[in-house]
């Protein structure tokens, strides 16, 4: 299948996915907010990587955290992935993005997987399971099934399951998605990039990497006994940029020889060399959105000299379909591959 | 009174039946049923092999170096005094510990804990398991023996230098079983007789569940994950080396 | 147990003869065996022990005066012994890793992804069909056809099944593929009359470190004897290995690394401009850094001659000696370099208290036809190699994770595998290439150049073994 052909399947799909979904809004992560802040690479970090940001210079960015869905309506406090979109801005006009989400890793390791995974996933009616089927899976030694959130009508949970049933490599994914819960803060999670990158040492020596971003204040779950709130996450960010520092980890793990470097259904073990790359620090909330956040297009094939893709299927079918989702949005255009 | 409004008397509304089952799910009888019915039940109907205990052979790098090992070794005299003469056969023999882990050269860390009439070896090591365990008798010859010799079913080691397969397969046994990192690899587990879920066959990753329940039921203790490393995929010997301790 | 520390009294007709010393025959060929009726396989056993019947005589470890046109030798699988009638008490008396065979170990010695036993040729596929290997070494080829016949006719032919048939030979003298000179030195045992002798620095091996029963390198250990004693004594283990070796992809990443070293100051000093000449006439620097480059990742030139002796060049002036030195510094031979990994000899390792006790005795005969490089074909070809020792887990298996992968012995080569047999990945591998000056080239990028067909972990049981084998009643 022809690359931008698979694009388009692969934007057709995300969206079918939110079947509220608004015309010219993102086709997932639609609800976020923008951050600007700058980053200073450790020390060590140009030893790993020749990339510019990761050679001292501090580097102004932006960021945007959002929720995954892809409808209009808001659920801070529901139970889902969170993403953290960064573009790091380069000099000469150039930028580099790194987007990562609170899941560790992705449910399809192929383009063609991932869009029957996201078949699977429309949404359909949920009720709350009934008791009898509790009981029983009590009896069974089974966690029951989670009833809806208040006033949750469709949800794509059951699809995922079962399609994760069948196929094994999106099992990790779709166990874990069942344990994210939803962040007290947008700058209280781990976000991983999920996708491996070769990066280029100056000795010219490359290496297959992960990059994870770990939150200076920790990482804090919303207590999931208490009813949601829907709204809370853009104003508790406004908030605490205004009032304490907001920083991130950038974490950069090592692969080695047995690991599954192009494969994103599957993470690396924690216990991966891992190297401190630079500390993110978020400094404003600008006013105009729209211009700071709406308009941006964030690709994961954004990369910079000293950063390149794995040969991962998936990373490679996002940046086309990322950049496809751009133009059908009308989003900012930032020509690929500067150089 | 109808029929129909006693019925819905006694039957309460669905919504309400169904924050009863929730609030049975939490309750401490649903509790106690489930750890002295269900478990034993399961465990009978759907037995599943015990899995060995330390850490999985794998052939990368980083999970071969800081390697866990938690020897659980239950105590013959479950008295004070036998505790207190556990404590002496180590402190009375530092030398030979310290000079024979540091030959051994690929510990990190080992510790001697008294927990509840067991004596726990810990360590964190690099490498093989049993070159470990090998070099280490090898090097404590004799001293080894009187520890194992306090220590229950440990006689029949004794000497552990003349049974070194024996000895290292019983060590290993007594090394308490590792959950795995990634939750899923536990429905390959399978029952016996079978696998967890059969090829083609729909897995509910809820079996994730019950299975961890019923390996837990099987080993009893266990270390949660493969723990947390603040120097991740590094030997002993090359901390040495890059510290300038000599190695 | 009384420990006697010279107590190396085995009976050499008690032993099997391919343990201690090598034959030094041109071809072997090792025929799988699978007991498909274990009363005529036992009587057949019977025959082979003391040369009545058709069977072959079993070559032991007497001294010969005259050179036999033929050797023959058994190695028995678990499963084998199994399928032999071996009572369960005794069986449950051998090693563990033993009992597992090879293919459960698998992921121990990183016989992985391609190296899998999943992805094993015929027959060692169904590894618990494997029973016996048994080995016959000869000069000529009429030779092994008729000792085979010797072993598919009459009783051993209903007996037993020949599942395979895998014929070594060496096509150049001691040159195996990739084109190193192999087969130099092995283990020299104490008290043991060596007919190889040789000036080699290393210690003597205690012969238990290789015949079960007898005192090993390790101060306070002895390997379990397999019971009962007539089984297990004066037996050995042995890893049976099919290697296949991938000689195209070996010679094209000699040219890669050779290439990347041309106009490369870390070139230059690994091989001065002008001693190009050391290498022989009209030999252009790209032939040259090849060679160095073997070299280093093996430990010795192509032609045998230790790197440790002669760091610069394959032709020393003087002759030195194939076997007779210590490592020094790594500048000479690099700490990950294959024979180093493999043997540290008297290096320092991290490992002290396993000093000098993962030797193996190693005995092997290329397969397949001669390479050439001007010719690439699709011909497999590689190593049958037998990896001899007292103990699999704590020599051969010990060896293999930790040291020729891994690489725990030396902080400097930690988490590298062995460049020329290690389950490396081109993605992640490297080799250090010390030089002079401190610095290093790293070498990255290569694959695995040799990859498992097929294998099994057998014993070679004593004389007295087999024949108490022969013996046993169903």
């Amino acid at each position: 299948m022809a690359e931008r052909d698979m694009a388009r399947h692969l934007v057709d799909a995300v969206i079918a996915d939110s079947p509220d979904h608004k015309r010219g809004t993102r086709p997932a992560h639609t609800i976020g907010i923008g951050v600007k802040g700058h980053f200073r690479a450790s020390p060590v970090a140009r030893d790993w990587c020749v990339a510019e940001h990761f050679c001292g210079r501090e580097v102004e960015a932006s960021v945007r955290f959002s929720n995954s869905s892809g409808s209009p309506v808001q659920h801070d406090g529901w139970s889902d992935a969170r993403g953290m979109a960064t573009r790091f801005h380069l000099s000469g006009g150039g930028a580099t993005d790194l987007l990562a989400m609170t899941l560790r890793e992705f449910f399809s390791a192929t383009p063609e997987d991932f869009l029957a995974f996201a078949q699977a996933a429309i949404p359909r009616p949920v009720e709350p399971p009934r008791p009898w089927r509790k009981i029983a899976d009590m009896l069974r030694l089974f966690p029951p099934l989670p009833d809806p959130y208040p006033g949750q009508r469709t949800s794509s949970v059951g699809g995922s399951m079962a399609y994760s049933g069948l196929h094994s490599a999106s099992q990790l994914a779709a166990f874990d998605a069942s344990f994210l819960g939803a962040p007290v803060s947008y700058a209280r999670a781990t976000y991983n990039a999920v996708h491996t990158f070769i990066v280029t040492a100056p000795d010219g020596t490359e290496r297959y990497v992960r990059f994870f971003w770990q939150p200076a204040a920790g990482v804090e779950m919303v207590n999931p006994d208490l009813p949601p709130i829907d709204n809370y996450l853009q104003a508790e960010l406004r908030d605490r940029i205004a009032n304490w520092p907001v920083e991130f980890l950038l974490l950069m793990t090592v692969g080695e020889m047995g690991d599954p470097l192009t494969d994103p259904t599957k993470a690396w073990p924690l216990h991966r060399m891992r190297i401190n790359m630079g500390t993110l620090c978020l400094t404003e909330v600008p006013d105009d959105q729209q211009a700071h956040c709406e308009q941006l297009a964030f690709n994961p094939g954004r990369l910079t000299d000293g950063i390149a893709m794995s040969d991962d299927p998936v990373l490679i079918a996002r940046k086309a379909a990322y950049e496809l989702s751009r133009e059908l949005r009308g989003g900012a255009a930032c020509p690929f591959d500067a150089v | 009174m109808s029929v129909r409004r006693r019925m819905n008397q006694l039957v309460p509304r669905r919504a309400s039946l169904n924050d009863l089952v929730n609030s049975m799910s939490k309750s401490r009888l649903f509790g106690w049923l489930a750890g002295h019915v269900l478990v034993p039940y399961w465990a009978r109907k759907t037995p599943v092999h015990k899995q060995p205990g330390g850490a999985r052979a794998t052939v990368q790098p980083g999970d071969n170096v800081q390697r866990m090992m938690n020897l659980i070794l239950p105590l013959k005299d479950k008295t004070a005094v036998g505790r207190a003469k556990a404590a002496m056969a180590i402190a009375s023999n530092l030398d030979e510990i310290y000079a024979g882990l540091d030959n051994v050269g690929t510990v990190h860390f080992a510790r001697f804990v008294i927990i509840e009439n067991n004596m726990c070896m810990i360590s964190c090591y690099d490498g093989d398991f049993s070159n470990y365990i090998r070099d280490f008798v090898a090097q404590l010859g004799t001293v080894f023996d009187s520890v194992i010799a306090l220590i229950e079913d440990g006689e029949a080691m004794i000497p552990t230098r003349d049974n070194i397969d024996t000895f290292i397969n019983w060590v290993h046994d007594r090394d308490v079983y590792q959950i795995p990192d990634t939750a899923t690899e536990l429905l390959h587990y399978g029952t016996i007789g079978q696998p967890a879920v059969k090829s083609g066959e729909v897995a509910d990753l809820r079996l994730i569940a019950r299975a961890l329940i019923l390996q837990l039921h099987a080993n009893p203790n266990a270390l949660l994950g493969s723990g947390y490393r603040g120097y991740p995929g590094i030997s002993a010997a090359r901390i040495r080396d890059k510290m300038g301790f000599g190695w | 147990m009384i420990e006697t520390d010279r107590d190396n009294s085995f009976d050499p007709k008690c032993v099997q003869g391919n343990i201690l010393r090598g034959y030094h025959y041109a071809r072997v060929r090792h025929l799988v065996l699978e007991v498909v009726n274990a009363a005529l396989a036992r009587r057949w056993l019977s025959q082979a022990t003391d040369g009545s019947g058709a069977a072959p005589a079993i070559t032991t470890e007497e001294e010969w005066l005259i050179k036999p046109a033929s050797c023959f030798n058994l190695g028995f699988t678990y499963d084998g012994l199994k399928a032999l009638g071996v009572p369960n008490a005794s069986l449950a008396s051998f090693a563990p890793e033993f009992k597992a065979g090879i293919a459960r170990r698998a992921v121990k010695i990183n016989d992985v992804g391609e190296s899998a036993p999943e992805n094993w040729a015929s027959p060692f596929d169904t590894p618990d069909r494997v029973h016996i290997i048994a080995s016959v070494y000869a000069e000529e080829l009429e030779e092994l056809d008729r000792v085979e016949r010797q072993v598919a006719d009459g009783l051993g032919g209903d007996g037993f099944a020949i599942l395979g048939r895998h014929d070594g030979w060496n096509f150049d003298t001691d040159h195996v593929h990739f084109g190193y000179r192999d087969s130099m030195s092995q283990p020299r045992f104490v008290g043991v009359h060596d007919s190889d002798s040789y000036p080699d620095k290393q210690p003597l091996v205690p012969i238990g470190s290789m015949l079960i029963g007898y005192p090993t390198e390790y101060q306070n250990i002895r390997y379990a004897v397999p019971q009962p004693d007539a089984l297990g004594r004066d037996g050995a283990f042995n890893a049976f290995r099919i290697l296949k070796q991938d000689c195209a992809a070996f010679e094209r990443y000699l040219d890669m690394a050779a290439d990347s070293l041309l106009d490369d100051q870390l070139g230059e000093e690994l091989l001065p401009v002008g001693d190009e000449a050391k290498f022989g006439p009209d030999t252009s620097r790209h032939a040259a850094l090849r060679e160095i480059i073997a070299a280093k990742m093996c430990g010795r030139w192509r032609n045998g001659v230790p790197l440790e002796l002669s760091p610069d060049t394959p032709c020393p002036p003087e002759p030195v000696s194939p076997t007779d030195y210590d490592y020094g510094d790594d500048v000479r031979c690099p700490f990950g370099s294959h024979m180093r990994r493999c043997n540290p000899r008297g290096s320092t390792i991290v490992q002290r208290a396993a000093r000098h006790t993962r030797r193996l005795v190693r005995r092997g005969y290329p397969y397949g036809g001669r390479y050439d490089p001007g010719k690439p074909d699709d011909e497999e070809r590689g190593l049958l190699g037998n990896f001899i020792c007292a103990s699999l887990a704590g020599q051969f298996e010990a060896m293999m994770c930790d040291w020729l992968n891994l690489g725990l012995q030396d902080p400097r080569i930690t988490g590298s595998n062995d460049p020329l047999l290690g389950a490396n990945e081109a993605e992640t591998s490297w080799f250090a290439i010390p030089l002079k000056s401190g610095r290093v080239i790293k070498l990255r990028g290569f694959p695995r150049f040799v990859t498992v067909r097929g294998g099994a972990y057998t014993f070679l049981a004593s004389i007295p073994a087999i024949r108490y084998i022969a013996n046993l009643e169903r």
